[in-house]
């Protein structure tokens, strides 16, 4: 463990967010949303970093906005050094919702990126057959995603992503329309990919369990506005793929799930808006 | 794996009971044609009406029309106007709905024409048309109102199939770096065939109408002009039995447009095409 770290610690500074703001402007009735307030986070290369919070926090519009795929309003972003300012072939997304097309095969699926870089289709699909393997869909590589369990149809976003060979991995609570079993499985499989390929993961998850067992850190976040209040090392040794039996059992592992709960739990019951609100109430009656 | 078990009951049919499995999937279909043709004998038969000619009287004459000529030549005739009207509405209407769905501004523009002309009675354009292709050759104007009564439905449904493309599968696209071209051909355009081919096949059937609408108020040509001379001759059997082969033709173009929608979107889950053809 102490070697993968010291390696992490050597290893340079891959993502930057620089003081970065997200507001989503007003709609109707609603007030604006300050989705993201001053958020600044370096990310190392190979690590993997998980982001919690509760909904509304921001998390995924902070990964949508890393993917390219989304604006903001001030601040910054660098991969490498460079301002993101659209999606770029050093990222890959996994979607919650799998986002597969579903009138192409599996292989086509999984290929899709190859496709539109305009890699010759032999190419592109003896590439695509090794990650259909990777992921452990060898033979479904003629089905068409409809003919897949959700587990399943989540391994063929993953394998496309992976098709494409990005530095860095976006993934957008992508095991959060899985089944509890489906998930312990995908997260597995996912730890021991990570730790063949070591590439840069930012996974964004509801689950303390999940941010703990995946993550090097663990990016906590708050709502309204969405902020990062702690990034917490997980000081839980590498690899994890065949020890997650283990570590679940561990009083480390208890104890770090159970502070994140403690901090999570009151960051929903006590926002400081309501706090502010009820004093205010008080004031109210009390004139 | 569970996976092989789902794709098997996929498309197969639960196990039925009595004379309804007979024919397979044609069993209740054709039972229903069988009794509707004898409530259709026996009423008739019963209620003796001059302009109420009982199922077989009106078979009788059909053999007789087809027999005679009349119809062979004019349901040719037809079929050819109703091929070019439909395929002129089909590449129309749906190069309009992707330009109206793709483009906001074009949308705008023309948004107001389109519902007018999908809810207008098509067929008061017919002595327009007469007027300016003139009497001596009717096919453009019957062509016209073909088209009239199908590209507007055609327009609607691709607009709404442009529009209602999964906004995550767009996402996808984008973030693996697609062009808008590539965004189009690859995603925007296989996402929205299911609700073209609804479009296609309201829009065949409609331009079954039109064709005999417009046939009729030119009354020179086609199947229309059939009907129209057999209508003021008195002659109900005539009409009914050519109204019958219609009725026939019209579920045969819109067979042709199911089987080859069925054959583009395969990838459609069983359930949500039922829910289509309901």
């Amino acid at each position: 463990m102490s070697e993968v770290r010291a390696l992490n610690d050597q290893a340079k500074t891959l993502i930057e967010f620089d003081r970065l703001c997200k507001i989503f402007p007003a709609r109707g009735d609603d007030e604006p949303v300050e989705a993201l307030k001053d958020v600044s986070f370096d990310i190392k290369d190979g690590e993997f970093i998980t982001v919690l919070g509760p909904s509304g926090c921001g998390k995924t519009t902070l990964l949508r906005i890393l993917a390219g795929l989304e604006q903001f309003d001030s601040g910054d972003v660098r991969v490498d050094g460079q301002s993101v300012t659209g999606p770029g072939p050093d990222r890959a997304m996994v979607f919650q919702s799998f986002a597969l097309m579903p009138w192409a095969k599996i292989i086509d699926n999984v290929a899709f990126g190859l496709e539109l870089r305009g890699v010759p289709k032999a190419e592109r699909e003896d590439r695509a057959m090794r990650l259909i393997e990777l992921v452990g869909l060898k033979g479904f590589e003629r089905r068409l995603p409809g003919a897949l369990s959700g587990g399943m149809q989540q391994r063929v976003g993953l394998a496309r992503a992976l098709a494409v060979d990005p530095r860095i991995l976006l993934m957008d609570e992508p095991f959060g329309a899985l089944d509890e079993q489906t998930r312990r499985l995908l997260q597995e499989e996912l730890l021991a990919i990570w730790e063949a390929s070591r590439k840069t993961v930012i996974f964004i998850t509801h689950s303390m369990e999940e941010a703990v067992l995946l993550g090097d850190r663990i990016v906590l976040m708050s709502p309204r506005p969405g902020r990062i209040v702690d990034v917490v090392d997980v000081p839980l040794a590498r690899p994890r793929s065949t020890t997650i039996d283990t570590i679940e059992g561990s009083p480390e592992f208890a104890a770090i799930t159970a502070d994140l709960w403690h901090r999570l739990r009151e960051m929903q019951l006590f926002r400081p808006s309501t706090a502010e609100a009820v004093e205010a109430d008080a004031a109210r009656v009390a004139s | 794996m569970s996976v092989a078990a789902a794709t098997r009951s996929r498309g197969v049919h639960p196990p039925g009971l009595g004379p309804f499995t007979l024919g397979g999937r044609l069993g209740p279909g054709f039972l229903g044609l069988v009794i509707g043709a004898v409530l259709w004998e026996m009423l008739a038969r019963v209620w003796d009406q001059p302009f109420f000619p009982p199922f077989s009287a009106v078979l009788m004459r059909l053999f007789e029309l087809v027999g005679s000529g009349l119809i062979i030549g004019n349901l040719i005739n037809s079929l050819f106007n109703l091929f070019i009207g439909f395929t002129l509405s089909a590449v129309l209407g749906v190069t309009i709905g992707v330009l109206m769905g793709a483009y906001t501004k074009v949308e705008m523009a023309l948004d107001v024409y389109v519902y007018a002309m999908l809810t207008a009675p098509s067929l008061v354009f017919a002595p327009v048309f007469f007027a300016i292709f003139g009497a001596n050759d009717p096919r453009p104007s019957v062509i016209g109102v073909i088209v009239l009564y199908t590209i507007f439905i055609v327009i609607v449904n691709t607009v709404a199939g442009i529009r209602n493309v999964n906004r995550p599968l767009i996402e996808m696209g984008r973030s693996y770096l697609a062009s808008d071209r590539q965004l189009f051909f690859k995603i925007i355009l296989p996402a929205a065939t299911p609700l073209i081919f609804a479009g296609l096949r309201l829009g065949m059937g409609r331009a079954v109408k039109g064709m005999i609408n417009g046939e009729m108020f030119i009354a020179i040509v086609g199947l229309g002009a059939v009907v129209t001379s057999a209508g003021k001759r008195f002659d109900a059997e005539g009409v009914l039995a050519v109204l019958l082969l219609i009725i026939v033709v019209a579920l045969i173009c819109v067979k042709i447009v199911q089987i080859i929608d069925v054959r583009l979107t395969s990838w459609l889950p069983a359930t949500s095409k039922k829910r289509r053809r309901a």
